[in-house]
C-alpha cells in the first residue's frame, strides 16, 4: 500500500480539507491530536507484507562513523559484507551532527601518548578502560588520513564521502530497514530480522558475524539530534544474552531555553560546517554540574563561554579533579582551532548563550560509556560472533565523563575498523547457519505484533509518558534512592502493561512501537544501574551519596538477563575483562 | 512547528532519505516530496541540507503534545 492511498482515508482526507493543507495538519499533528485514536486501524495489508532473506558473512548494522569502518575494514579483510541502516548512510544516528575529529599526529603532539592515556585516566577517575583509550590515539591518525582520501573534510554533509569506499568495494547496503531482533539458534548466532519501512517487508539475515553500529540512544530529547537512537542494538544484544554496561552515566548537555526543540538552532551553525581535526585537549566536562546548579538554585541558568565566570557557585555536587577544574584554567582559544567549540565533549555547547534548559541528550550516556560489554580489544562481545563499534559498544574509552574533543568521531572509526578485521577473521572458522522456518515465523510474529493489535497504546502516547517519569532532573540526573524507585515503579508499569500493548498502524508507527520498547527497557536499566552504584563519580551523581567510594565502586555495572527473564546487575573491576 | 513546508520540490527523494526520523514521504500520484509525520520532526535541518534545490522551509518552533491519560 503506498503512502498517497494511506493519506487518501476519508477521515484524513476531509480534516486535511478543514485545516487547510498540510500545514495545517501539521499544526494539528504536533498538538497530539489524532484522528483514530479510540482503535488501530492498519493501513498495512499484514496478510500482503513479504518476506526477504538475505546471506552474508558479516553484517553490519548501522551506517555512521562506526559502520562506514566496520564494512570497509572487514570487506578488505576478506569478508562478504553487508551494511543495514535504519537511516541513511552518514546521515543518520549521531554521525553528521559530530564536527571534530581527534587525530594523534606524533609530529604534532607534545604529549606522548603514554601521558595521553595517563591524563585521561586521571580525569576519568578510574572509570575509563586504558585499553581502548589507547588504541583510540593509536589508530586516530591512520582513520583520518582515509577520510581525507575519500573527501570527508571537503563537504559539509557525509553521504558522498561515506559511499566512495563503499561504492568502491561494491558493499550492498540496504537503508530504512530498521533491524529488531538478533537471533540465536542452537545457542549460536545465525543472523539477524527487522523489516523495511518503505517496501513493507519483513526482512531475515543470516550471517556468520553480526557488528552493532547502532549508536547510543536517548529517550527522543528535545534539543539534541538523536531521536532516531533508542538503543536499539544494545537492547537487541541484551535479549540474546549479551552483558551490556554503562547505564548509570548521564551526557550532561544541556539546550537552550528559547525553542528547546530546535537541535539546529540550538548548535548553532555547527551543523552547517565541514568537520575538522582536534588535537590533544584533557577534561573533565559535561557531566552533571550545571544539573547540580540548576537543582540547587532553581533555573534558569545563564551561561556564557567557559571560563567567562558566569557559573554560580554551589556547595557540593559532583566532584571535579583540581587539575581539570575549569575554574582553574583559562577560558580554552577556540579562535584557531576547527571545529569551535560545541565538538562533543566540549565544555560550552555552542549558541548556548543566555538561558539553557536541561536534558537536550536525556537518556544517552557519556559517548562509549554504554552499550555492549567487550571481552577483549577487538570489540568482542561475549557472544561469540557478535561485536559492536561506535556508541554502541560500551568500551569506556574516556570513562564516564568527557575528557577529550572529537574523540568520540575518531573512536568510531577506530572501533568501527578494528571490530570489522575481528569479525572477517572469526567468519575464517565457521559455517553459515540456516535459520529456521519456525523461528522466521516467531519472529515474523513479534515484529509485527503492534500492526495486529486491534486496540492498543500509540507509540508517541507512550514515549511522552516515559518522557515524563524519567527526564526530571531529580530521576535522570540528581539521583537519590526514592525518587529512583518511584521512577522505576512507573517504569515497569509501561514494561508490564504497556509495552506489550503498543500499537502501529503503518510501518512509520511500526517502527516507534519498537524504538518505545528499547526506551522502556533501557529506562530500566539506567534506573536499576543508578540505584545499584551507591556512590558519585564522573557523570554519575547520588544526593544521598555524593562521595566517590573507592571501597566498594572501583567497578562498572554489567547488566545481563538472566534465566528467568529478569535484569541481573554485576560488578567488573575497572580495569579488568568480563569473564 | 519544525519542518513547514516544501516549495518547488524536484523529486529527488534527497530530504526522505536524509531524514533520520522518517518524517518525509513521497507522494506517488504527485512525485514529490510531502511532510507526513512532523510531530516526529528534530528540527536538525538534514533534509534541507541535502535538498538540492533548496525548497524546505523549517521554524524552530514546536508544540508539545497535551498531556492525556492514554492515548
Amino acid at each position: 500500500m503506498t503512502e498517497s492511498k494511506r493519506k487518501n482515508s476519508i477521515s484524513r482526507r476531509s480534516f486535511i480539507a478543514l485545516a487547510g493543507g498540510a500545514a495545517g495538519a501539521a499544526a494539528v499533528a504536533s498538538l497530539g491530536l489524532h484522528l483514530d485514536w479510540e482503535t488501530n486501524n492498519p493501513k498495512v495489508d499484514i496478510d500482503a507484507l513479504g518476506l526477504d532473506t538475505f546471506k552474508t558473512e558479516v553484517l553490519v548494522i548501522g551506517s555512521g562513523m562506526a559502520g562506514l569502518f566496520a564494512a570497509v575494514k572487514a570487506h578488505d579483510a576478506g569478508a562478504k559484507v553487508l551494511m543495514v541502516s535504519k537511516g541513511r548512510l552518514g546521515s543518520s544516528g549521531l554521525t553528521p551532527f559530530a564536527k571534530g575529529i581527534f587525530a594523534y599526529d606524533p609530529a604534532k603532539e607534545t604529549l606522548s601518548i603514554d601521558e595521553f592515556v595517563a591524563a585521561v585516566s586521571r580525569s576519568a577517575l578510574g572509570t575509563n578502560n586504558p585499553v581502548y583509550t589507547r588504541q583510540m590515539a593509536e589508530h586516530s591518525l591512520a582513520r583520518v588520513n582515509e577520510l581525507k582520501e575519500w573527501g570527508f573534510f571537503d563537504s559539509t554533509l557525509y553521504n558522498k564521502s561515506f559511499s566512495k569506499p563503499i561504492e568502491e568495494r561494491n558493499i550492498p547496503i540496504q537503508e530504512r530497514v530498521t533491524i529488531t531482533h538478533l537471533v540465536k539458534e542452537n545457542n549460536k548466532l545465525v543472523g539477524a530480522a527487522g523489516f523495511s519501512i518503505d517496501k513493507e517487508k519483513v526482512i531475515i539475515y543470516e550471517a556468520k558475524s553480526i557488528i552493532l553500529c547502532t549508536g547510543s540512544g536517548g529517550f527522543k530529547p528535545n534539543g539534541f539530534p538523536i531521536c532516531d537512537l533508542t538503543h536499539d542494538g544494545t537492547v537487541m544484544a541484551y535479549n540474546i544474552g549479551a552483558k551490556v554496561t554503562g547505564k548509570e552515566w548521564n551526557d550532561g548537555h544541556p539546550g537552550k531555553a528559547k525553542n528547546a526543540a530546535a537541535c539546529y538552532d540550538g548548535w548553532g551553525d555547527m551543523f552547517e560546517q565541514k568537520p575538522g581535526t582536534t588535537g590533544i585537549e584533557v577534561h573533565h566536562d559535561l557531566g552533571v554540574d550545571m544539573n547540580y546548579v540548576a537543582y540547587t538554585n532553581g533555573s534558569p541558568l545563564k551561561m556564557g563561554p567557559p571560563g567567562s565566570g558566569e557559573k554560580t557557585e554551589v556547595s557540593g555536587g559532583p566532584f571535579v579533579p583540581e587539575e581539570f577544574s575549569r575554574q582553574n584554567s583559562k577560558p580554552p582559544d577556540n579562535g584557531d582551532r576547527k571545529p569551535p567549540k560545541g565538538g562533543h565533549g566540549d565544555g560550552a555547547p555552542p549558541g548556548m548563550g543566555g538561558s539553557i534548559v536541561g536534558g537536550s541528550s536525556a537518556g544517552m550516556a557519556i559517548h562509549k560509556s554504554e552499550g555492549l560489554v567487550p571481552i577483549n580489544d577487538q570489540c568482542e562481545s561475549n557472544i561469540p560472533g557478535l561485536y559492536a563499534a561506535g556508541d554502541a559498544l560500551g568500551s569506556y574509552m574516556s570513562g564516564g565523563i568527557y575528557t577529550q574533543i572529537g574523540s568520540s568521531l575518531s573512536g568510531s572509526a577506530v572501533q568501527g575498523g578494528v571490530a570489522g578485521e575481528a569479525a572477517a577473521n572469526y567468519c575464517k572458522n565457521v559455517e553459515i547457519s540456516h535459520i529456521s522456518t519456525s523461528k522466521i515465523e516467531e519472529i515474523q510474529e513479534e515484529i509485527l505484533a503492534p500492526l495486529k493489535r486491534e486496540a492498543g497504546y500509540s507509540p508517541a502516547w507512550v514515549t511522552q509518558t516515559l518522557q515524563g517519569i524519567v527526564i526530571p532532573n531529580f530521576v535522570l540526573y540528581i539521583k537519590k534512592e526514592n525518587m529512583l524507585k518511584a521512577a522505576l515503579a512507573y517504569v515497569e508499569e509501561l514494561r508490564d502493561h504497556h509495552m506489550p500493548m503498543l500499537r502501529a498502524a503503518n510501518m512509520h508507527e511500526l517502527r516507534l512501537a519498537h524504538e518505545t520498547a528499547n526506551m522502556i527497557v533501557s529506562a530500566e536499566m539506567k534506573l536499576k544501574a543508578s540505584l545499584m552504584r551507591k556512590e558519585s563519580r564522573c557523570s554519575h551523581y547520588r544526593l544521598d551519596y555524593p562521595e566517590m567510594d573507592p571501597e566498594n565502586w572501583e567497578a562498572w555495572i554489567n547488566i545481563f538477563k538472566g534465566d528467568d527473564g529478569t535484569m541481573q546487575f554485576e560488578k567488573q573491576p575497572f580495569n579488568s575483562w568480563s569473564a | 512547528m519544525s519542518i513547514v513546508s516544501i516549495n518547488g520540490c524536484i523529486g529527488c527523494e534527497e530530504c526522505i532519505k536524509s531524514c533520520p526520523t522518517d518524517v518525509i514521504r513521497l507522494n506517488r500520484d504527485t512525485k514529490k516530496a510531502e511532510i507526513l509525520y512532523p510531530e516526529d520532526c528534530q528540527i536538525c535541518h538534514l533534509c534541507r541540507m541535502y535538498c538540492p534545490v533548496d525548497a524546505i522551509t523549517i521554524s524552530p518552533e514546536k508544540s508539545i503534545p497535551v498531556i492525556v491519560s492514554w492515548g
